[in-house]
């Protein structure tokens, strides 16, 4: 070799280009690395694109897939709520904050969702009127920052969401570059403008689940004992946190996996922290299961769900509902090729960009220049918005119909068999062709 | 004035007691025997004077607006936590997080106050006749606290806009926290301060406010942002 000159590039697969880009970035910030959007490891994560459905046929009757009834009525918050939510659809918006996103888009989130038949939820900056005035179902978050809680604005809700973590930062807060943090976003947090604004992870006024019980209590209290009380959970120990989240009194419990998006955090923490919205659902359901509150306490799944398809993949696993936030701002017109060029000055391309944390989004999603924010018309921008979850509806209820379900929340395990033995050890699903479950024995 | 006796109720048939006499028009009432129950009196959302006559567990009067409430004994954890405004005066000692993410309003706790103090607050006065624990006023946003006593490590740690006023000894202080200078006039109206809540406090204050290093990230203050994280 010595002495040769090699005819074919021998590239490291240890320091690949962007291991490189990543340490002369460091290097030359001194700092860890933000962005938006999600995790965008390399790798790919088990998911519900490891199952499929074995839909009817000798064995089960199916129902006609084009016509025939099928329910998608979805009521949340029936343990110990007097006002349970009562939704079209299984489909929400989750909870997404004003800052993070601009005006425009919270409006025509609100409004897509209403006219979809659902609901959507706050974020870590208050309520916003508007959002409260086109809403049908609204539901308010209680994060550890507390900015702009309003004990108006909390009665003013259909449910509370208290947010324990996210998907794709369990165990830490969001953040805020200043450039985002406008003098309107400044004075809602009642932050100095142009910080960079670091959410806390923990609650300024609780820590574990003893102290849980009560401040549920207190939020029951504050409401009345009215409206549900969501638990949203970062998907990490799923298995145990949810069973104390449903002995804490939860109605609800969100479980938001590692593919969960984000508008700004630090790089490593959405790449390497978490588990998958896959097995997040499994070990929720058997949570739920084991304490003996399965279908008592409602459970809804969010981290990168993309379709009905994955909708009707959760729901068959044990989910009663599914929050949609990336694929929402997606419909909005997130990554679509129009103003091109400004994809071009952030460094990126449409359908690659993930420059939320920059305030410049090109389409006026997240942003705070009034100049961007006009790019994203609220009316037309909502029923994008509608459109999306009315198809994701149409999906679940096709693959509802296909395994003979009359409601698309009789979906089922039994309804789905597993592509790869690793989806087969999350789910207890058994693997195509065999009766065979990792770790079970008696397979045939 | 109207009195709601604890004995033998639910937290949730206190509150309702409450409530209705609050939706009634009483301008006061006393809540006898609370038993330290928690969540005492909370959301209360007009400008009535409410006396309980005893010790109280967590949150009491908390995510209120306009309540004037009097806890004659310690309360616990979160007392008046994310208050819009009004006035609540623990006679004895508070838990952690005590006036926790405020908005507005005033809390005051004649003994001591445990760790977290004013943590996160947004607006509004937190008044400590004794002394406080660890990381009081971390990451407050705005708004002041006055510490008559001696206040423990971490003193303000990460704060925004925030304001300590501390009359005794400071274990140490939190990140990018610093000495200020306070002004005649903002001594002359802590003094009015506590004989309005018939406190006494020293002679003299240090005022504590943000350095405001932490405010952005720059990485000419790598060892301030190593310290802090």
């Amino acid at each position: 070799m010595e002495g040769r000159v090699l005819t074919t590039l021998r590239p490291s697969q240890i320091y690949r280009p962007e291991v490189m880009e990543d340490i002369q970035l460091k290097a030359e910030l001194g700092r860890y690395l933000f962005r938006g959007f999600g995790t965008l490891r390399a790798r790919p994560l088990p998911s519900f694109d490891d199952l499929t459905f074995i839909p009817c046929s000798l064995t089960r009757i199916p129902l006609e897939g084009y016509r025939e009834r099928c329910s998608t009525k979805t009521v949340l918050g029936t343990r110990f709520a007097k006002r349970p939510i009562q939704l079209d659809i299984p489909v929400m918006i989750t909870g997404m904050s004003w800052g993070a996103l601009s005006y425009n888009a919270k409006v025509a989130l609100a409004k897509g969702a209403r006219w979809a038949g659902s609901s959507t939820t706050t974020g870590d900056g208050g309520m916003l009127p508007a959002e409260r005035e086109h809403s049908r179902v609204l539901v308010y978050e209680v994060l550890p920052s507390r900015y702009g809680m309003s004990v108006h604005d909390l009665r003013a809700a259909d449910a509370i969401e208290l947010t324990v973590g996210q998907g794709a930062k369990p165990g830490t807060g969001g953040v805020l570059l200043g450039s985002k943090v406008s003098q309107e976003i400044a004075a809602a947090r009642e932050l100095p403008p142009g910080v960079d604004q670091r959410s806390p992870a923990r609650h300024p006024d609780w820590l574990g689940p003893d102290d849980m019980i009560i401040k549920i209590e207190e939020l029951r209290e504050a409401t009345d004992w009215q409206v549900p009380i969501f638990v949203k959970l970062g998907a990490t120990r799923v298995y145990d946190d949810v069973k104390l989240a449903a002995k804490a009194g939860a109605d609800v419990i969100v479980v938001d996996g590692m593919e969960g998006g984000t508008a700004a955090s630090p790089e490593i923490l959405q790449d390497h922290t978490g588990i998958p919205t896959l097995a997040a659902v499994s070990e929720a359901s058997r949570g739920l299961q084991d304490v003996g509150l399965y279908g008592q306490v409602q459970l809804i799944i969010a981290g990168g769900i993309r379709s009905g398809v994955d909708a009707a993949k959760a729901l068959a696993l044990g989910a009663d509902a599914v929050y949609i936030g990336t694929a929402a701002l997606i419909a909005l017109n997130c990554n679509r090729p129009i103003f091109v060029e400004d994809y071009h000055a952030l460094g990126t391309e449409p359908y690659a960009c993930h420059h939320c944390h920059t305030g410049r989004c090109p389409v006026g999603i997240t942003t705070q220049d009034p100049e961007l924010t006009k790019r994203l018309p609220i009316e037309e921008a909502a029923e994008r918005v509608a459109n999306f979850m009315h198809a994701m509806t149409l999906e679940i209820q096709m693959l509802a119909r296909a395994c003979g379900k009359a409601d698309v929340h009789h979906l089922e395990p039994e309804d789905l068999r597993a592509l790869t033995l690793e989806a087969a050890a999350i789910t207890g699903i058994p693997l195509v062709g065999t009766s065979y479950v990792p770790g079970r024995s008696g397979a045939h | 004035m109207k009195i709601v006796d604890c004995t033998s109720r639910s937290v949730r048939e206190i509150n309702e007691a409450i409530r209705r006499l609050v939706d009634a028009g009483e301008p006061e009432m006393l809540v006898r025997n609370p038993g330290a129950r928690h969540n005492l009196a909370v959301a209360v959302l007009k400008d009535v004077a409410i006396t309980i006559d005893g010790p109280v567990g967590y949150y009491a009067g908390g995510m209120s607006d306009g309540v004037r409430l009097t806890i004659q004994g310690s309360a616990g954890w979160g007392v008046a936590e994310c208050m819009l405004s009004g006035t609540v005066v623990v006679d004895g000692n508070a838990g952690n997080g005590a006036a926790a993410s405020i908005r507005g309003g005033t809390v005051v706790v004649r003994g001591d106050a445990a760790a977290r103090a004013g943590i996160a607050m947004k607006g509004g006065l937190l008044v400590i006749g004794g002394d406080t624990g660890y990381m009081t006023g971390f990451m407050m946003q705005r708004g002041r606290i006055i510490v008559c006593g001696n206040a423990g490590p971490a003193l303000a740690d990460s704060m925004y806009e925030g304001i300590v006023f501390v009359g005794g000894e400071i274990a140490e202080l939190g990140n990018d926290a610093v000495i200020s200078e306070a002004s005649p006039e903002e001594l002359a109206e802590i003094g009015a301060t506590l004989t309005g809540y018939r406190l006494k406090g020293p002679g003299s204050f240090r005022k504590v406010v943000s350095g405001r290093k932490l405010w952005n990230y720059d990485k000419k203050e790598i060892d301030i942002w190593k310290a802090a994280f």
